[in-house]
C-alpha cells in the first residue's frame, strides 16, 4: 500500500489514523495581541542605495495589511528584513515581542518560528505528497532524530489534514505536489505556513502568477485567516483592486518611504494611482 | 503610433553571417584533415588486410558453446565488479558532491578540496587505477572493483554536484524560513528534490562500469575480460567468439534493465 505521504522511502511513521478534529493547537495564533512591529527600519545597501528609509509598520493580531508600491519601492526589501534574510542598517523588527534584527543562526531560526512566509511561487517539494509538504511546515518544532532522517512528525499529520481542509484541499492530501495547479499549490503553501503555527503571516506577491479566479481564492483565504484565526497578515501586492477589496489597512511605499498608512476606506484611488505614476 | 525596428531580423542572411559560417566550416575541415594525418589513416590497408580478419572469423565459428558452464563464475565476477564499483562510488561520491556544489557547500575551502578530489579521480582512467591497485593488492577481481569505485567517485561526484547545483532552491528557502534545521532542510527538501536524478545517474554508471569491468580483466582484474585475454593468447578463437556473445548479451541486458529502472525513478 502506498503511504498517503507519497514520498519515496521512509516518509512517515504511518498513515494518519483519524481525520483532523479541529483540536490541534496553532500556538498563539488565535490569541489576540500577537503582532509585528517594524520600527524606524532603514536598509542601505553596500553600493549606497537606500532601499528603505525610516519605515514604521505595526500589525495587530487579526489585522490584514496590504503593502502597495511600484517595482523598486522597497516592498521586497521590507519582507527580507522582516524574515531576517537582510540585516537592516538601522531600526528593529519585533515579532511576537522579540527583536529579530540582532539575532543570527539558531537563535534567529527559533525566534522566527511565529513568522511564516508565503512567496510568489509555492516552493513545494514537487515529488513529495501534498500532505508531506504541509507537515514540513512543523519541522521547526520537531527537531528529533526521525525528522532529521527525513520522516515527517507523526503528530502533525492530523493537524496538517485539518489545515488542508481549511484551504479546501483535503481530498488532494495523497497527491504529488508536482501535479497541482498554480492556485492549488499556493493554497498548499498557505497550509504549510499554518502548520508552522504562526502568529504573523507574510505573503510576498502571493497571487502574482495566478489567474484572477485563483488569485481571488488565495486572497479570500488570507482574509479569513486574519479575521477568523486572528493571524496578523502582511501582504505585498501589485493589484490595487484586490488590496482595496480585502485589506483592513493599506500601506503605500515609494522609493523606500511610507507615503500612506491608513485604513483602506480612507485611501483614495487617486493616491494609489499616484503611487505607481510617480516612478514611471 | 508606429515605430521602425532597425535591428537584425531573425533568419535573414547577411554578409557577416555568411563569412562567419564559411570560416567555421573551414576550421572544422582543417581540424579533421590534421586528425587524418596524425592518426596515419590508411583505408586501403583495411581493404587489403580484410582476408586476415575473415580468416580469424572463420576459425572462430562455430562458437564454443560448451564453455557455458566454466564461464558462469567469471560472468558473475564481472557483474559483481560493476556492483561493487557503483555502490562504493555512489556512497563516496554523494557527500563529496554536496561539498562540491556551490549552493550547498558549507565552506569555500571544502568546495575546492572536494572539486580537487573529484578532478583527480576522474582524470586518471580506470585502467590506470586498476594497474595501481594490482600492484598493491595483487591479481584478481578486487583491484578491478577498487579501480571502478575510485573512478566512479570522480565521474559520479561531478554529475551529482551538477544536479545539486541545478536544483530548485525554492523549497530549500521555504523550509529554512519555517525554522527547520539545516539537516532537516537537507533531508526534506534537498534529498527528495535530487534523488530521482541521482538514482538515474547511478544506474547509468552501473551500465558503464559493467562495460569497463570487461576491459579491466585484460590487466588481471578477473571476470570475462581475463578469460577473453587468455583465450586470445592461446588462439582459442571459438572460445573468444562465445565470450563475445556472452559479453554482448550481458551488456545488452544491463542496458535494458538500467533504462527500465531509470524510467521508473524519472
Amino acid at each position: 500500500m502506498n503511504s498517503i505521504l507519497g514520498a519515496p522511502g521512509a516518509d512517515t511513521f504511518g498513515p494518519p489514523s483519524r481525520l483532523y478534529d479541529g483540536t490541534a493547537s496553532r500556538g498563539g495564533a488565535r490569541a489576540r495581541g500577537a503582532k509585528l512591529a517594524v520600527r524606524n527600519l532603514t536598509m542601505r545597501y553596500a553600493n549606497g542605495h537606500v532601499a528603505l528609509q525610516d519605515m514604521n509598520l505595526s500589525v495587530e493580531a487579526g489585522e490584514m495589511v496590504v503593502v502597495l508600491g511600484s517595482n523598486g519601492s522597497g516592498k521586497s526589501t521590507l519582507m527580507k528584513c522582516v524574515v531576517g534574510l537582510n540585516r537592516p542598517s538601522a531600526g528593529s523588527v519585533e515579532v511576537a515581542g522579540r527583536d529579530l534584527t540582532s539575532l543570527s543562526g539558531k537563535t534567529l531560526r527559533e525566534a522566527r518560528l511565529p513568522l511564516a512566509l508565503i512567496s510568489q511561487h509555492a516552493n513545494l517539494v514537487r515529488r513529495r505528497s501534498v500532505l508531506a509538504n504541509v507537515c514540513c511546515g512543523a519541522l521547526g518544532r520537531h527537531r528529533t532524530l526521525a525528522t532529521t532522517l527525513g520522516c515527517v512528525p507523526r503528530h502533525e499529520v492530523a493537524p496538517a489534514l485539518g489545515y488542508l481542509a481549511e484551504v479546501g484541499l483535503a481530498e488532494l492530501a495523497g497527491q504529488r505536489a508536482g501535479t497541482l495547479s498554480g492556485g492549488q499549490a499556493q493554497r498548499v503553501a498557505v497550509a504549510r505556513a499554518l502548520a508552522q503555527a504562526p502568529q504573523v503571516l507574510l505573503a510576498d506577491e502571493p497571487v502574482a502568477s495566478l489567474d484572477p479566479e485563483a488569485a481571488d481564492e488565495v486572497m479570500r483565504l488570507l482574509r479569513r485567516l486574519a479575521s477568523d484565526d486572528g493571524l496578523a497578515v502582511v501582504c505585498v501586492l501589485h493589484q490595487p483592486e484586490l488590496a482595496t477589496r480585502y485589506a483592513d489597512r493599506l500601506v503605500g511605499l515609494r522609493r523606500g518611504r511610507t507615503v500612506f498608512d491608513r485604513p483602506t476606506s480612507e485611501v483614495s484611488p487617486r493616491e494609489i494611482a499616484e503611487l505607481y505614476q510617480a516612478d514611471a | 503610433m508606429s515605430t521602425t525596428y532597425k535591428g537584425p531580423v531573425p533568419g535573414a542572411s547577411s554578409l557577416a553571417r555568411n563569412v562567419g559560417v564559411a570560416a567555421a566550416v573551414l576550421v572544422v575541415v582543417a581540424l579533421f584533415a590534421q586528425a587524418w594525418i596524425v592518426v596515419q589513416a590508411r583505408p586501403q590497408d583495411l581493404l587489403t588486410g580484410a582476408h586476415g580478419m575473415a580468416d580469424i572469423i572463420s576459425r572462430a565459428l562455430p562458437p564454443a558453446f560448451d564453455q557455458f558452464k566454466p564461464t558462469l563464475l567469471p560472468v558473475l565476477e564481472t557483474i559483481d565488479l560493476a556492483i561493487f564499483g557503483t555502490v562504493f562510488g555512489v556512497v563516496l561520491a554523494f557527500p563529496l558532491a554536496i561539498l562540491a556544489a556551490r549552493n550547498l557547500t558549507p565552506a569555500k575551502p571544502l568546495y575546492y578540496a572536494a572539486r580537487a578530489v573529484i578532478g583527480v579521480t576522474r582524470a586518471v582512467p580506470d585502467l590506470v587505477w586498476a594497474l595501481l591497485f594490482v600492484t598493491a593488492v595483487g591479481l584478481g577481481p578486487f583491484p578491478g572493483a577498487l579501480a571502478l569505485a575510485v573512478h566512479s567517485v570522480g565521474m559520479l561526484g561531478r554529475l551529482f554536484a551538477e544536479v545539486i547545483e541545478d536544483m530548485d532552491m525554492g523549497p530549500v528557502e521555504a523550509l529554512t524560513l519555517t525554522g527547520a534545521s539545516r539537516m532537516q532542510v537537507f533531508t526534506h527538501a534537498v534529498v527528495p528534490g535530487v534523488l530521482p536524478s541521482l538514482l538515474g545517474i547511478a544506474l547509468y554508471r552501473f551500465d558503464e562500469n559493467l562495460r569497463s569491468s570487461l576491459v579491466l580483466g585484460f590487466v588481471g582484474a578477473g571476470g570475462i575480460g581475463f578469460l577473453l585475454l587468455t583465450a586470445m593468447n592461446l588462439f582459442q578463437y571459438q572460445t573468444v567468439a562465445f565470450l563475445l556473445i556472452v559479453t554482448f548479451t550481458l551488456v545488452a541486458c544491463a542496458e535494458r534493465i538500467s533504462a527500465y529502472l531509470r524510467s521508473l525513478v524519472a
